[in-house]
């Protein structure tokens, strides 16, 4: 049985001229698993909000919305608010309430439920989440993805039919985006729930998806399984988003059975005899050393722990410097400290160059209400620098109105006016797709053949393995590993990219997608 | 150790109205005496020795303030002293002003204890039963705080890095920045609730508390300690001469009464400390 049906919907927003949605015609199926692709601005969250009636947009709507074979719009809102959730891609703002045990009972009580069900509902599936431990804290003591978890648990209690799911795991960090994508296939395994999800953290989500969805400028141009849908994409722009086993197999203009996981990948190598080629690394070794930090010691409190232990780093010149390490480890309070903010209690840090820092949300460093006001608050040159980085037409543009590439290059921008040597950036591809990935890298390699230097913290692998120079781990307080970006992928068995698992597999000295596939392309 | 404070909202707000009543309107030091000895035996037991010790120090020189002050600045009574500048220093007016300050630093220390007990969701439990939404209100509000000083200190500490600019005009350029940026947060939030059903009428309330017989026996308890000590015909007349209320029986056991009201904290903590112990010895 479907769940839902869409039946020739369009949608166009009151501001716009051009539709967001174009005549979908959609039959998901009751337990189904459907994951929707498409590049940012292609609708994606337009149509997951149509299909919850409360959260349905303001604008023009053609055709019909059925769900389990009744119009949505003849739904109480009794029935659709417990039975379709819907998680957003926003973790923080999601969060109603101050404690994790009110959140979790947050849905129940605006259905009206007694207290002793309430109870009884919010141990279940405190239980079957994890979530005892976090059970009496305060929600902004929470992790990101310990906050989307909760999302998901305080969605989940209401027991929905349908979860739908805009981007969930592209704020948070790799592990708990793994944690949380398997919390969403137990779901959809064990009560049979659908699950709509659109994300572009695609492996994880890939292996599990019954099918996908492709969705191009407002219209869904293909859907089919997993095993299949790499005929769709084949020569396309949203190609180099899809996980590196779909296009190892789709460079090879193959048809049949396409690989979607790591091990399939390589089987699927080893069978057909390919190869990958084995280049000399191509590393450059800067001498200069730009910022140095020797023996730092740091923690919050007399009584706390030491976040850093004896760390020890030399940063060269005009090169991108990442620190990569897990939620926790301590990386934006060393980014702190080498903005000066934090001082290490043992320890020096020598730089006679000006540092400039943005911070992990870079909505903060902006302070005006539109563009050109913020940045001429520092200086008149921006002009030239919007420019040059292709951000001249959102002069008169409010900052939080641009996309999230878009407002990152133009907080860097903004930083940049104050004519740094070195920038920090933390994380600074938390919630980008891999379009906005990319542009982003260029940009800083750009910056760095311009003699300044970068560094950063990050725990995308994929980002530092492709752009960074050099890559150091920071765990226990110390950088316990650092080379040279190729060679730390490559000489990492676990800590490392998709890619480089395959090509070291094969032979191949690959670290990033693009790499592997043309090392191949070179065998082929 | 804080058992006291798991018992139930409800009864521990009974128990302290009770307590603040008889503190604030009897104005009698026998009263606040045993008032005075139930609150900081409490405090002794749940915080550390060393910060309660400090806090004397610093409420000692309250009630030393307060008693000398009251003297100098009123004149009633027929036992006089000594003079200053011409006015009458009395001795009703010395132990007015004694009591005054004894009763002003035992509510400051009930209120200590207050604070040890009352938490956020204690608070909320009690208004969730008069209006969920108030009870909501709160939580969320609780929820934000934090969240703004947070970006707040982000958005200042960005900021400080980037313009030299005057201090007072960074934090208004910041806050504004803030402001702004709950303001679109809360759309987010506003579509989380309306999704998860806020738009609804019946609206419950949930929370972890249970009224448990103890709760209920000591309610029980304490209401009727506070009869006791309401009946007694103990009030004082400072001016202008010193009256004591006479020590009838009525009035004994009201000062019995009240003393054993104000120490129930301290003898729930003992008794499960007690029951703590020998059940450990069992294992």
């Amino acid at each position: 049985m479907e769940i839902f049906s869409l039946k020739n919907l369009s949608f166009t927003y009151n501001a716009s001229d051009s539709p967001a949605l174009k005549d979908i015609n959609l039959e998901i199926k009751k337990g189904e698993f459907l994951l929707l692709i498409g590049q940012s601005g292609c609708g994606k969250t337009t149509l997951l909000k149509m299909l919850k009636k409360e959260l349905t947009p303001f604008g023009k709507s053609e055709g019909e919305i059925f769900f389990k074979r009744k119009k949505i719009t003849d739904y109480n809102s009794m029935e659709t608010a417990s039975k379709i959730g819907f998680i957003m891609q926003d973790v923080e703002s999601q969060i109603v309430t101050d404690k994790v045990y009110s959140e979790l009972a947050f849905g129940l009580e605006n259905i009206g439920y007694d207290k002793e069900t309430i109870r009884a509902r919010v141990a279940e599936f405190a239980n079957f989440f994890g979530l005892s431990y976090m059970f009496e804290r305060k929600t902004d003591s929470l992790s990101g993805g310990e906050k989307q978890l909760l999302n998901l648990a305080s969605v989940m209690v209401m027991n929905p039919e349908v979860i739908i799911l805009d981007e969930p795991v592209s704020m948070i960090d790799p592990i708990f985006a793994e944690k949380f994508i398997n919390s969403l296939k137990k779901i959809n395994d064990e009560f049979g729930t659908t699950i709509i999800i659109a994300e572009h953290h695609l492996l994880d989500v890939f292996k599990f998806a019954d099918r996908v969805a492709l969705l191009e400028d407002g219209k869904l141009t293909a859907v089919n399984s997993i095993n299949e849908i790499y005929q769709s994409v084949r020569g396309k722009e949203i190609e180099k988003t899809l996980p590196v086993p779909v296009r190892i197999f789709n460079c090879f203009n193959l048809d049949g059975e396409c690989p979607v996981t790591v091990k399939d990948a390589i089987s699927f190598l080893n069978k057909n005899n390919i190869k990958s080629n084995y280049n000399s690394l191509n590393e450059i070794y800067r001498k200069e050393v730009i910022l140095s930090a020797k023996n730092l010691w740091f923690r919050y409190q007399k009584n706390s722990r030491d976040i850093l232990k004896n760390f020890s780093v030399n940063v060269k010149k005009g090169e991108i410097y990442a620190v990569l390490g897990e939620n926790g480890s301590g990386k934006s309070t060393l980014l702190n400290l080498l903005n000066g903010s934090l001082k290490p209690y043992r320890g020096k840090i020598k730089c006679a160059s000006k540092v400039a820092y943005l911070p992990q949300n870079p909505k903060n460093v902006f302070v005006k209400d539109n563009l050109e006001e913020d940045l001429k608050s520092i200086n008149n040159s921006y002009l030239e620098l919007l420019e040059r980085f292709g951000l001249e037409k959102y002069v008169n543009t409010h900052p939080y109105d641009l996309s999230g590439g878009e407002l990152q290059r133009a907080a860097i921008i903004k930083v940049l006016l104050t004519k740094p040597d070195i920038i920090l950036l933390d994380e600074p591809t938390k919630g980008l797709d891999s379009f906005s990935k990319k542009e982003l890298g260029g940009f800083l390699k750009n910056l760095t053949e311009n003699g300044l230097t970068i560094i950063l913290v990050t725990h995308d692998l994929e980002f530092a393995a492709e752009f960074s120079d050099r890559c150091g781990l920071l765990f226990d307080g110390e950088i316990t590993s650092e080379r040279g970006a190729k060679s730390f992928f490559m000489n990492n068995i676990f800590f490392t990219t998709p890619a480089a698992k395959i090509s070291c597999a094969t032979g191949g000295s690959a670290v990033t997608a693009d790499e592997l596939i043309s090392e191949l392309k070179e065998e082929k | 150790m804080n058992s006291f404070k798991n018992l139930n909202p409800y009864f521990l707000i009974s128990y302290f109205i009770f307590v603040l009543f008889i503190s604030i309107f009897s104005f009698n030091p026998i009263y606040l005496t045993s008032g005075m000895l139930g609150a900081l035996s409490y405090c002794f037991l749940i915080l550390e020795k060393k910060n309660i010790l400090k806090s004397i120090i610093f409420y000692l020189l309250i009630f030393l303030a307060v008693a000398v002050l009251n003297p100098l600045f009123s004149h009633n009574g027929k036992t006089v002293l000594f003079f200053i500048n011409d006015n009458r220093v009395t001795l009703e007016a010395l132990i007015y002003g004694a009591v005054l300050a004894l009763a002003v630093v035992e509510v400051i220390f009930w209120f200590k204890c207050f604070n040890l007990i009352f938490d956020s969701e204690k608070i909320i439990f009690l208004f969730g039963k008069i209006s969920p939404k108030t009870a909501l209100v709160i939580s969320m509000t609780l929820r934000f705080i934090p969240n703004f000083i947070k970006t707040f200190r982000s958005v200042n500490t960005s900021q400080k890095l980037l313009l030299k600019n005057h201090r007072l005009k960074r934090y208004l350029n910041s806050f504004s920045a803030v402001i702004t940026q709950s303001m679109e947060n809360a759309v987010i939030t506003s579509d989380s609730m309306n999704a998860r059903g806020y738009l609804l009428k019946h609206k419950t309330f949930y929370s972890r508390f249970k009224f448990t017989p103890t709760d209920l026996f000591l309610l029980i308890i304490s209401a009727v300690l506070f009869i006791l000590t309401v009946i007694g015909r103990t009030s004082f007349t400072y001016y202008p001469e010193f009256i004591f209320p006479d020590l009838s029986l009525l009035n004994c056991i009201s000062y019995f009464s009240f003393l054993v009201l104000s120490f129930i904290p301290f003898i729930f903590e003992i008794k499960e400390g007690i029951i703590w112990k020998f059940s450990v010895s069992k294992i």
